[in-house]
């Protein structure tokens, strides 16, 4: 059976592009569907069994969309499609984590830069489907900064538990941790702390490298683990910015009397 | 406070019957029709009168009165008119005092008695009731002030009821009596200071005993608790107390000098004790009290001169020789009025006491000259009023400067530290307060200037211009970002800046530097509101600009990119496409960390070597980390970008090596490959190379290419991004010695 991929992007030589890119990048058959704008993304989804992904319905394995489209953002549909069970991924010029950050949180796997080389957009593409997304500084910074403002509103205990049992290694990243978890009075508690998720310390220590630019290969050997552990290390991260974002989204939601 | 009101009541409306009560008697007394002057020879000459009967009688001097049942009065001009409190022999004040009982008891209602004037003229004359409307305004002036300083008295004792209220409050009683007896004095006509029998001096001289001796119990309180208050406070009562038995019971000699002595030794004495009690403690207080204090001894030093010496002056300039001490005591009443009040920069006020100061003075020294120079009458007045006027316009700023003490800074200098200030505060908004402290301390130099938790919505001043307490006009952002290593959690957050003692404790705050300010204040709070919204506007507009480029030309790049004919195109397109990323980056945001651009730097190179085979060898340290501008941070994105892209495409390198290193404010790259680089003289300059010596030539820097061994090519860039905060400690041996 050929595998389904949903290519959203309303540049027609970008989208032409992407579908070799996509070619190229799978042994599989492959069926493109190309889409120009939010709207005939939606129609597809839904011939394609709707945008819950329910069992039973041919589904796209693999979704690539942009940004930046005439109808809309393509949040807005990542945003939909968080129950999905395809690969989603955000290809986009801009490659700054003001722009990736929230694509992330809406539930991309990973993102690709358009403006890549033909052969490196294949080897990231192949990546990020094999559960290998990428993570740049800028973003691995921002991730810190997010978990670390998580952390802060009652998920002290947990971070000191985790702390305990393990060596962090890497200096930068005990210094922050702890300081926080240890050191600083906890804040005054207005309202009933977020049950959000929190990173590992390992986690922390490999989010830590990254933000200051080591690649996988560099952090495994720095951290002594395979490289493939640090992949899994990256993907846990994405799957807790996923899940931390929804729960943020539904306390949001509650409070606004949505829910 | 309902009570205090209440009681206050009662004390204006008794001081206004008092008021009344004495306006009805003088107004019943009787009194000749006629109006009189004191003519050269000290005769009372008669000017006008509305009996045509006396007409005739206009322009001659009066020699005798006679009244049936009594013995004929011989009348001394002198004497008859005026209060016998600033006559300096006690012969003469006896006479004055006699003659103006004998004068009362002939000017019986009713009861005619016949004037005897020079050149053997009569006239047969009626005495009635004065009347309300012949009192004369001087009285009524004299009334009201006395009124005034009566209330402000019972004010300040009601306000707060301590020892130091209560001396104020029986000096401005005092006074407000003698202002009475003042104003008595002042009504036109005869016998009149015979309302209190034969002790009308004693008792004016009392009264001024007395306030001496308050005076000087204040000053040893107040502003500082000089030591040896109880000694002194007790020797200055003893003494006031022992004058006033002296001259009210007993007829005490020669008691118009020791009158004088005690007034005027009290003043030194208050003058030497404030000056000491500044030494103390600077509180401005003392030093304007004492430049106060200096006027009113001197000029009271002047008058008693001019009383002393009032023998030898011509007839013609008595009336003014007896109008001296008037002056001065309405001069010294009205400061006492102001006093309570002097922070609070009561213009009226402060420009009367000032007007009755200076003239007691002019007219003092005119009349000194008079005495020596023996000039008429005209003459003498003349010269006085301008005299007075003069000095009162050439001085008047000047006095009010000593008075109240001049404001240091000018207005061009207040303009330049606002601005100053409100740059700084823009830039460092942690170091606001700090800021903001400065900028008072430049405008009112204050001895005393620091931070303090607190609220108050304007400037509020306390301890009646001692200090004062100004809100903070932009509050420093809570929580700055950077945790202090310290707990600080317990210090609340300074909302308050507190002046003490101006002008380095010369000078008291008054309502003006209030309202200044208030008006700093909300300038401070403007023009740091107007740079935010400027930079707001600024980022904005930065950013669409970086919007529209990125999603219009960045698309177009990306097409042209997609469609190019060969992979060089496609290459020069892709470069073309990360320039245009990197400016409208460098757009978006303003500042960018060094660390954080050299991990981005890193992850980038790292990604665009590793399909080529080329392995990477990167290091960076840095002594400090620093902001980089978006000159720096695109200058050197694109130097790196470039020096790599030459790597991959020219060298076939398969090792490359960065290190990056910022030491003192200079960061040096070194990029070295092991590729075929061969002579870097050799190449041809279209390789980038161009840009990349224009990019390091901007930001100021050197780069050089040299062959490396035994193979490749290393190029050192090195650019200035910061001025290192401390210069560097080792300097050469040569230099230190030398």
């Amino acid at each position: 059976m050929a595998v389904k991929v949903l290519i959203l992007e309303d540049n027609p030589a970008a989208r032409e592009f992407l579908g070799r890119v996509v070619r190229e990048s799978f042994s599989d058959t492959i069926t493109i569907v190309e889409a120009g704008d939010l709207e005939s993304a939606r129609r597809a989804i839904r011939i394609a069994g709707g945008a819950q992904g329910y069992h039973g319905v041919d589904p796209f394995k693999l979704v690539l969309v942009d940004l930046e489209l005439p109808d809309g953002s393509g949040l807005e549909l990542l945003e939909e499609l968080r129950q999905y069970p395809a690969t989603k991924i955000v290809t986009t010029l801009y490659s700054d984590d003001e722009h990736l950050f929230p694509a992330l949180q809406c539930g991309a796997d990973g993102y690709l830069l358009k403006e890549d080389r033909f052969e490196l957009l294949v080897e990231e593409l192949q990546k990020i489907v094999r559960g290998e997304p990428p993570l740049s500084p800028a973003i691995a910074r921002r991730l810190l900064g997010h978990f670390r403002t998580n952390t802060r509103t009652g998920m002290n205990r947990r971070i000191t538990d985790e702390g305990n049992g393990a060596a962090l290694r890497a200096p930068a990243a005990s210094s922050t941790f702890t300081a926080v978890a240890f050191a600083a009075p906890s804040p005054v508690e207005i309202e009933p702390p977020l049950d959000l998720p929190a990173l590992t310390p390992r986690e922390v220590e490999v989010l830590t490298f990254l933000s200051k630019g080591f690649t996988i290969k560099e952090i495994a050997a720095l951290m002594s683990i395979k490289w493939f552990t640090v992949n899994d290390h990256i993907k846990s991260i994405y799957r807790k910015l996923n899940v931390s974002s929804r729960a943020e989204a539904a306390v949001l939601a509650s409070k606004q009397g949505l829910v | 406070m309902g009570w205090r009101r209440l009681l206050l009541l009662p004390i204006a409306l008794l001081a206004s019957l008092a008021v009344v009560v004495l306006a009805r008697t003088l107004a019943q007394a009787p009194d000749l029709d006629a109006r009189w002057r004191l003519d050269a020879n000290g005769h009372l000459q008669l000017i006008a009168t509305d009996l045509p009967w006396m007409r005739p009688a206009l322009g001659h001097s009066l020699e005798v009165i006679v009244a049936p049942g009594t013995a004929p009065l011989f009348v001394d001009g002198r004497r008859v008119v005026n209060s016998s409190r600033w006559v300096a022999s006690d012969e003469e004040r006896e006479a004055g005092a006699r003659q103006q009982r004998q004068m009362a008891r002939m000017l019986q209602p009713g009861a005619p008695v016949l004037l005897g004037f020079t050149d053997r003229m009569n006239a047969r004359v009626t005495p009635h009731a004065r009347g309300y409307a012949t009192l004369g305004i001087t009285f009524w002036l004299l009334c009201g002030l006395g009124l005034a300083l009566e209330l402000v008295g019972a004010v300040v004792i009601l306000v707060r009821q301590d020892i130091r209220n209560f001396l104020y409050a029986v000096m401005a009683q005092c006074q407000a009596a003698q202002l009475l007896l003042a104003a008595v004095d002042a009504v036109p006509g005869m016998g009149n200071m015979s309302l209190l029998g034969g002790h009308e001096a004693a008792l004016r001289m009392a009264l001024d005993v007395v306030t001496c001796a308050a005076l000087l119990n204040a000053t040893l309180l107040y502003p500082t608790p000089l030591p040896p208050r109880r000694a002194l406070a007790s020797l200055s009562w003893l003494a006031a107390l022992v004058f006033s038995g002296a001259a009210l019971a007993f007829d005490l000699p020669q008691a118009w000098w020791w009158c004088q002595a005690l007034q005027l030794s009290t003043g030194l004495l208050v003058i030497g004790l404030l000056g000491w009690s500044y030494r103390i403690t600077p509180h401005p207080y003392a030093t304007v009290m004492r430049r106060l204090s200096i006027v009113t001894v001197g000029s009271l030093a002047l008058v008693t001169i001019v009383v002393a010496l009032s023998d030898r002056m011509p007839g013609e300039v008595q009336s003014l020789v007896s109008a001296v001490p008037v002056i001065w005591t309405v001069f010294f009443a009205s400061l006492l009025l102001m006093s309570p009040f002097l922070a609070r920069s009561q213009h009226m006020m402060r420009e009367f006491a000032m007007l009755a100061g200076v003239s007691t003075l002019a007219t003092s020294v005119d009349l000194l000259f008079v005495a020596v120079f023996s000039f008429n009458q005209f003459a003498s007045i003349t010269t006085s009023l301008f005299v007075a006027l003069g000095v009162y316009a050439a001085s008047r700023q000047w006095l009010l400067d000593q008075m109240i003490g001049a404001r240091a800074v000018t207005t061009e200098r207040l303009f330049e530290h606002l601005l100053r200030i409100a740059r700084k505060v823009e830039e460092q908004p942690e170091r606001a307060a700090d800021w903001q402290l400065e900028l008072f301390h430049a405008v009112f130099q204050p001895l005393v200037a620091r931070h303090e938790p607190g609220f108050t919505q304007t400037t509020r001043w306390y301890e009646g211009g001692a200090g004062l307490l100004v809100p903070l006009a932009v509050e420093p952002p809570s929580n700055a970002g950077s945790p202090s290593q310290f707990d600080d959690g317990d210090q609340p957050e300074p909302r308050l800046i507190v002046l003490r003692f101006a002008e380095r404790g010369k000078r008291l705050f008054t309502a003006e530097d209030a309202r200044l300010a208030d008006r700093i204040v909300e300038q401070l709070r403007r023009a740091v509101a107007h740079d935010r919204a400027i930079e707001q506007g600024r980022s904005e507009e930065r950013g669409r600009i970086a919007q529209d480029l990125h999603d219009d030309i960045g698309a177009r790049l990306l097409t042209l990119m997609y469609k190019a004919p060969n992979p060089e195109m496609e290459d020069y397109v892709r470069h073309t496409l990360q320039d245009l990323k990197t400016l409208t980056r460098g757009l978006a945001a303003t500042t960018h960390f060094l660390s954080h651009a050299a991990a981005e730097w890193k992850a980038d190179i790292a990604q665009r070597l590793s399909p080529t085979g080329c392995t990477l060898e990167w290091s960076f340290t840095q002594d400090v980390d620093i902001q980089l501008n978006v000159v720096q941070w695109s200058g050197l994105t694109r130097i790196l970008r470039e020096l790599v892209s030459n790597i991959i495409a020219h060298a076939k390198a398969t090792h490359a090596t960065i290190h990056a290193d910022l030491a003192n404010g200079v960061l040096k790259l070194t990029v070295t490959d092991n590729g075929v680089g061969g002579t870097p003289k050799d190449w041809s300059t279209g390789l980038g190379l161009g840009g990349i010596r224009k990019r390091v030539r901007m930001l100021g820097g050197t780069i050089a290419w040299q062959q490396n061994t035994p193979e490749g090519v290393r190029c050192d860039v090195s650019v200035p991004l910061a001025v290192p905060a401390t210069p560097p400690s080792q300097t050469s041996p040569g230099a230190s010695v030398g």
